[in-house]
């Protein structure tokens, strides 16, 4: 079947990630709509990460099929068109700002006016517009994340992942990333993000909660909320954490 | 592949020295001052070997072999008593006694003349010098008094007539530090790669694997040339070693040794999760190279059981190669095998560096 027409920018079927004995994706089925942004939640080794890797052909899946934007996982014109944003901020140190962001850009085959014009706008958002020539070396992790963010953006991607984008950066930089994601899914970008703040969550428009690989729930932030009978979205989760879950929708 | 990509990785590796610049002064000053160390230490002769000399016969005879003896090699002292002299080697103060005896000059009409050598030969460079001087005054003496040697032979080099132990091993050396260093270079850039998570940043985007390495051997090819190029004027200039064969076939030498050692590198990364540990592969970069490449010692000197190793690395074929277009004057007709073999290690290196990229996805 040819996934173009579905509208899904991410359909998996039945993935399976194992390492040796141990399986860190376990029989996932997931459909992502574009245009979403989709919170991956669970705690840590829950496989949230490991599925992103499979997803972005970091990994190869031992089991099961991965589609993103239509095509399958591997296929070389999908590249182009999503975005990555690792956990580690994953920058070279050594290089300023407008030279990291300028590499990703050539990486993507962008010409200089089209990075230049598409940095301009990057750096103004994650306000580093004067510190462009600073090595990322001497910037606070705040900025580093920052520019992690902008060189993940700079090709304007359809679809964008990012693997705990937020962690140790401060309440207000959170907010303006939030900010700027839901820009993105105005936009018509799809966002698909792990994290471990319920806050972040509740920004979602639907969330998958991950448990030993395997997905015990999804829904909108609500639906999951009123599923499990609890008052707020973090004891929905230990909940679900506790009984093993169930689907919202 | 696309070229534009490859060029992108070449790029930023140039763009980062801008701010590394311990990382330039390590391109620039190590091979410099391996050269020149090197240089120094190797491009003069045996000198000024303190011998004593105890002349029991006295004779025109002897006194003519004594005043034969090359004064720049050997430091001369004159002593009576043989025992005495013998003390100042065991002291460790002269290096040899050269004993005259008695009978010496009488003893020469019935063949039975000798001159008895009293040498510390804990070091062989030495006691080789000393014995090689005195054979050669007693060729002088003899030639003086008109005797002379049934046999002579007539020396006319085919390479190599005015060439020195440093033309011997400064292609070497040039082969040795761009080998090295290159792969030293690489392998720790790779690392950092690996560890700092941007390689899988360019793994997830549309750069390939291959592109990763050509970018990387694009931008150490031109690092190796400049080295080599820096060790030639050196090598001119400082130490006045003429090169016979076409310095442009040294440059490609070069940059294929380069080649060899950007793919070693990247292929050693993939064995090692932190720069520390990257570290660790030294001695076995190192040792192999300097022991068997035939940088200091031709490879035949090396036992046969142990001479396939030579072969197996590749700086042999580099240092080979260098020596015969340097010193020998040799173009590509004759070193076409070196280069190929070369080349081979290139290509097996850069297919499994390509695939030690790939085995990552697990």
């Amino acid at each position: 079947m040819s996934q173009g027409e579905n509208g899904l920018a991410v359909e998996t079927r039945g993935l399976v990630k194992k390492y040796g004995a141990f399986t860190a994706v376990d029989n996932l089925d997931l459909k992502i709509e574009r245009g979403e942004t989709y919170g991956l939640l669970g705690p840590n080794g829950s496989g949230k990460t490991t599925t992103i890797k499979v997803l972005c052909d970091l990994l190869k899946p031992t089991g099961g099929e991965a589609f993103l934007l239509g095509k399958k996982v591997g296929d070389n014109s999908i590249a182009p068109r999503i975005g990555y944003m690792p956990q580690e901020t994953a920058l070279y140190l050594d290089l300023s700002i407008n030279d990291n962001i300028c590499l990703f850009g050539e990486v993507y085959g962008m010409s200089r006016a089209e990075i230049a014009s598409a940095e301009k706008e990057l750096l103004e958002f994650v306000d580093l517009t004067k510190w462009r020539n600073t090595p990322v070396s001497n910037l606070s992790g705040g900025m580093r994340h920052r520019t992690s963010l902008a060189c993940s953006m700079i090709h304007n991607p359809e679809l964008l992942f990012m693997d705990e984008p937020t962690v140790g950066v401060d309440p207000e930089l959170r907010a303006s990333f939030w900010e700027y994601f839901e820009t993105l899914g105005k936009r018509g970008a799809t966002v698909v993000i792990t994290t471990h703040y319920m806050d972040e969550a509740h920004r979602c428009g639907k969330i998958g909660v991950m448990r030993q690989g395997k997905l015990i729930a999804e829904g909108s932030p609500q639906d999951i909320i009123q599923s499990t009978g609890c008052g707020s979205l973090e004891d929905a989760f230990l909940e679900l954490a506790r009984k093993g879950g169930h689907h919202a929708d | 592949m696309r070229i534009k990509r490859a060029l992108a990785i070449t790029k930023r590796i140039f763009r980062g020295l801008r701010h590394d610049r311990r990382t330039v002064a390590l391109i620039i000053l190590a091979p410099v001052l391996a050269m020149t160390l090197f240089g120094i230490a190797f491009s003069g002769e045996v000198e000024d070997v303190d011998v004593i000399v105890v002349d029991h016969d006295g004779s025109d005879l002897s006194n003519t072999i004594i005043g034969n003896l090359d004064e720049q090699t050997l430091n001369i002292r004159f002593m009576d008593s043989e025992q005495e002299a013998v003390k100042k080697v065991e002291d460790g103060n002269a290096w040899a006694v050269f004993v005259f005896p008695e009978d010496f000059s009488q003893n020469i009409a019935t063949k039975n003349a000798v001159i008895h050598l009293r040498g510390d030969k804990s070091n062989v460079n030495v006691a080789s010098a000393i014995a090689t001087t005195l054979r050669e005054a007693m060729t002088e003496t003899l030639t003086q008094a008109g005797g002379e040697m049934p046999v002579s032979v007539s020396e006319s080099p085919v390479y190599g007539e005015d060439a020195e132990f440093i033309d011997f091993f400064v292609p070497g050396i040039m082969a040795f530090a761009i080998f090295l260093l290159t792969t030293l270079l690489t392998l720790l850039a790779f690392v950092g790669e690996r560890t700092s998570g941007t390689l899988e940043r360019l793994k997830a985007s549309p750069m390939r694997d291959g592109e990763i390495v050509l970018g990387y051997v694009i931008a150490f090819g031109v690092i190796g040339m400049v080295q080599a190029f820096l060790l030639l004027i050196i090598a001119t200039v400082g130490f006045n070693i003429t090169i016979e064969g076409n310095p442009f076939l040294a440059y490609i030498i070069v940059a294929l040794l380069a080649l060899v050692s950007v793919n070693l590198g990247i292929l050693l990364s993939a064995a090692a999760k932190r720069e520390a540990q990257a570290v660790q592969f030294l001695p076995m970069i190192i040792l192999p190279t300097f022991l068997l490449a035939g940088i200091f010692w031709p490879v035949e000197a090396i036992p046969s059981f142990l001479r396939w190793a030579s072969f197996a690395i590749p700086p042999t074929y580099g240092v080979e190669a260098m020596r015969s277009v340097m010193v020998r004057g040799w173009g590509l007709g004759e070193i076409w095998m070196e280069l190929v073999v070369l080349l081979a290690f290139a290509l097996v290196f850069m297919i499994l560096s390509v695939k030690s990229l790939q085995r990552g996805k697990g």
